[in-house]
């Protein structure tokens, strides 16, 4: 009895080794296997999911699998792991290019213009000026911008209309005046406590992706920190930016602290805030009776021409590690035509990088329906992304110390925290050469 | 060849159960103790930041340590930490334990309350203090504007933010170390007082001539354990100030964190981790050589 009580529990052992059904499919012969992985947020996921699903139903010889980025403390993090790991994906559609110069320079991604139709697909989407900025040092291209969300300034208008501003400022000057104005009303009224803005005082690095860095953008007309991979940011631009965010802390415009409760803007204890499209949805769910605005970042007095920012870009990008780059590509064309944009800006709310977004017929009725969307869609063909360099965390951590030193605190000039953070940017260069 | 083998044999032999018992602890400690530590001392000499291949720098890592003035910081920081936490931990968790020593009501239920914070995750904790601190909004600043002082920038002044930081891990940690105390003081023979009493010794003779004294083998420890647990500062800055303002709470530990794993320089963080754990051998070294002298002398 106990002979075939093993021989019984053996078998069962063995077929549950054996290969599935699942898995004998998967090794049908002629059909192509892809993984895909989007971001882990529900609306991206939502997304992803009913683009697979379409494309599984029409290409049976690609059958592509859609696996959100594993659950890790950033995207980046995962990516670097998996990479480590020789465990990538074939196609990932949440790159951030300040991760870029590590993930090439270990030869993680496959270049996309080695691909002949590269050039056609992508003059179609993206403008020529904007592709530029997402080549890599080795002059090829290993991602695809596929969407931004360029930051920009969301106002209170019931705020600012009662204090007799019917327009958003558009200057420092304007921006501060506002600012003093109700620093002079929570003096008289100490239970009246709302601010022009508040930002988180931390000298955390990817906070300045939210003040310094889109500010800089904007006063320097689209110039980003770097220029041909040296330091470009010592010069008056970045001073006034630098004098203007002193100036904002001095004068309590901002409050010098930060907070982990709930965003002050939805409390209406903020005028303006700085953000990026994925605000709207939250004020409209947690705050809908708020009547807010949208418009771009306030410029120095004397600026003139058109109002850039920082574009928090997510790509795509096919790592070398696939065995079917041809297949990956074909899905990477599936995932940017016009239609699968709309979807992602339709589901996921986000803005698809297109050069014909406020052209093409296609999106008319989107942005009828979502006005918001329009301005953040208006902003995105004027937007940067960060620079591909080596250790770009640490030079903005480096940046951000500068900073808080000389905005927050004000302990230096401006001149004198723009040479210091530039000279550790070159220190951090040179160290890691 | 033919002596290990005979070694092995004879070992097999003789404590062939001793050494089952003790072989999962010694494939944990070979695994997550012996083999990262290895690892880390390869590291030291090489730039690696996980995704490419490791590149062999020589002692550049610890060239750049000793040019880097963050480091140096955080070093200082560490070490003001220390000097304002173990003092006011000590001084805190005697106060409380002589009281709960002595016959008060609900004793038991008091002990168990200052345990509580040791038991309570400590990212918990420093999100609630945060809050506390709020400069604009918090409870601290409510009450003392209340009662008309002016609002204490807790954590948004460089002078502030490691009293700060202080104050709340001497809250967190204060229960173990009574815990420690109230041990101690039960060692203590009850003869030494009745004696001191029959010789008219006042209490607060009593206290430092007895109490004291008896107690300097749980002060070393606490001393020993205080400084090795403020040495590694970490989540307080992470959570709360993010290592600012001006620097001012950046702990070594939050900086090799953020060396290791925001900027993935591996091999510099290792060697910062290297040099780290030499200073704090050092420290506790000397920790022991002076309070154990001052023992033997008592």
């Amino acid at each position: 009895m106990k002979q075939h009580i093993l021989i019984i529990t053996s078998v069962l052992l063995l077929l549950s080794c054996g290969p599935s059904s699942h898995d004998i499919e998967h090794e049908k012969p002629g059909v192509t296997r892809l993984t895909y992985w989007p971001a882990p947020n529900p609306q991206e996921m939502q997304l992803a999911d009913s683009l697979v699903r379409v494309w599984n139903q029409n290409n049976p010889n690609i059958q592509v699998r859609m696996q959100p980025i594993p659950v890790g403390q950033s995207t980046e993090e995962v990516l670097l792991a998996s990479i480590a790991a020789g465990t990538t994906p074939d196609i990932c559609s949440n790159i951030w290019p300040g991760a870029l110069y590590d993930y090439t320079r270990a030869g993680g991604l496959v270049a996309f213009d080695k691909f002949s139709d590269f050039d056609s697909v992508m003059t179609s989407r993206v403008p020529d000026e904007l592709l530029e900025t997402f080549r890599s040092p080795d002059g090829s291209i290993y991602q695809i911008p596929w969407k931004t969300n360029p930051v920009m300034m969301i106002y209170n208008k019931r705020i600012l209309g009662e204090l007799g501003y019917e327009e958003p400022p558009r200057t420092y000057s304007e921006f501060l005046k506002i600012g003093r104005e109700l620093a002079g009303l929570r003096e008289k009224n100490k239970s009246f406590d709302v601010w022009m803005g508040q930002r988180d005082i931390r000298p955390i690095w990817w906070q300045r992706f939210f003040d310094y860095l889109p500010f800089y953008i904007a006063a320097s007309g689209g110039k980003t920190l770097f220029d041909n991979h040296t330091v470009a940011f010592v010069n008056e631009r970045a001073e006034a930016v630098m004098a203007f965010f002193r100036d904002c802390y001095r004068d309590k415009v901002f409050p010098r602290t930060f907070s982990h409760q709930q965003d002050p803007f939805l409390l209406e204890k903020m005028a303006t805030n700085f953000a990026g499209p994925w605000q709207i949805p939250t004020i409209q769910r947690y705050a809908p009776h708020i009547e807010f605005g949208v418009a771009p970042l306030p410029v120095p007095d004397n600026y003139e021409g058109p109002i850039y920012t920082y574009g928090d870009f997510k790509n795509i990008s096919i790592f070398s590690n696939t065995r079917h780059p041809e297949a990956a590509w074909e899905f990477v064309k599936f995932l940017v035509t016009p239609e699968h944009d709309f979807a992602l800006l339709e589901i996921a709310n986000q803005i698809p990088v297109r050069g014909d977004l406020l052209t093409n017929p296609m999106f008319d009725d989107f942005f009828k329906r979502k006005p918001h969307m329009l301005l953040f869609a208006e902003q995105a063909l004027y937007t940067r992304s960060v620079d591909e360099v080596a250790d770009l965390k640490e030079i903005l951590d480096a940046l951000s110390q500068e900073y808080e030193a000389a905005a927050v605190y004000g302990r230096r000039s401006p001149a004198e925290a723009i040479h210091r953070a530039a000279r550790r940017a070159e220190l951090i260069i040179e160290w890691n050469k | 060849m033919k002596s290990v083998h005979t070694l092995i044999s004879r070992i097999r032999e003789s404590e062939k159960n001793g050494y089952a018992f003790i072989l999962p602890y010694i494939i944990f400690f070979c695994l997550f103790i012996a083999y990262p530590l290895i690892f880390s001392f390869i590291l030291v000499f090489h730039r690696w930041n996980i995704v490419t291949p490791m590149e062999w720098i020589g002692l550049r890592n610890f060239i750049r340590l000793f040019q880097d003035p963050l480091f140096a910081r955080a070093i200082i920081n560490t070490l003001i930490f220390l000097v304002l936490h173990i003092p006011l931990q000590i001084v805190i968790a005697l106060f409380f334990a002589l009281l709960l020593n002595s016959a008060i009501k609900l004793r038991g239920l008091f002990r168990s309350v200052y345990f509580f914070p040791v038991v309570v995750s400590g990212v918990v904790v420093t999100i609630l203090w945060a809050q506390l601190y709020n400069y604009e909004n918090g409870l601290f600043n409510h009450i003392l504007t209340a009662l008309g002082f002016s609002a204490i920038p807790w954590l948004v002044d460089p002078a502030f933010a490691m009293p700060s930081i202080a104050i709340m891990a001497t809250w967190k940690n204060v229960g173990l170390y009574i815990v420690l105390f109230l041990v101690g003081l039960q060692t203590i023979p009850s003869y030494l007082y009745e004696a001191a009493e029959i010789d008219g010794a006042s209490k607060n003779y009593q206290f430092f001539k007895i109490t004291l004294p008896m107690l300097n083998p749980t002060i070393v420890v606490i001393f020993i354990l205080s400084t090795i647990g403020g040495f590694s500062l970490f989540i307080e800055p992470y959570i709360m100030t993010g290592g600012g303002p001006m620097n001012s709470t950046l702990s070594a530990m939050l900086y090799i964190y953020n060396q290791a794993f925001s900027f993935n320089h591996m091999g510099y963080a290792a060697a910062l981790g290297f040099v780290f754990a030499l200073i704090i051998l050092f420290v506790v070294t000397l920790q022991r050589r002076i309070m154990e002298t001052e023992d033997y002398s008592t």
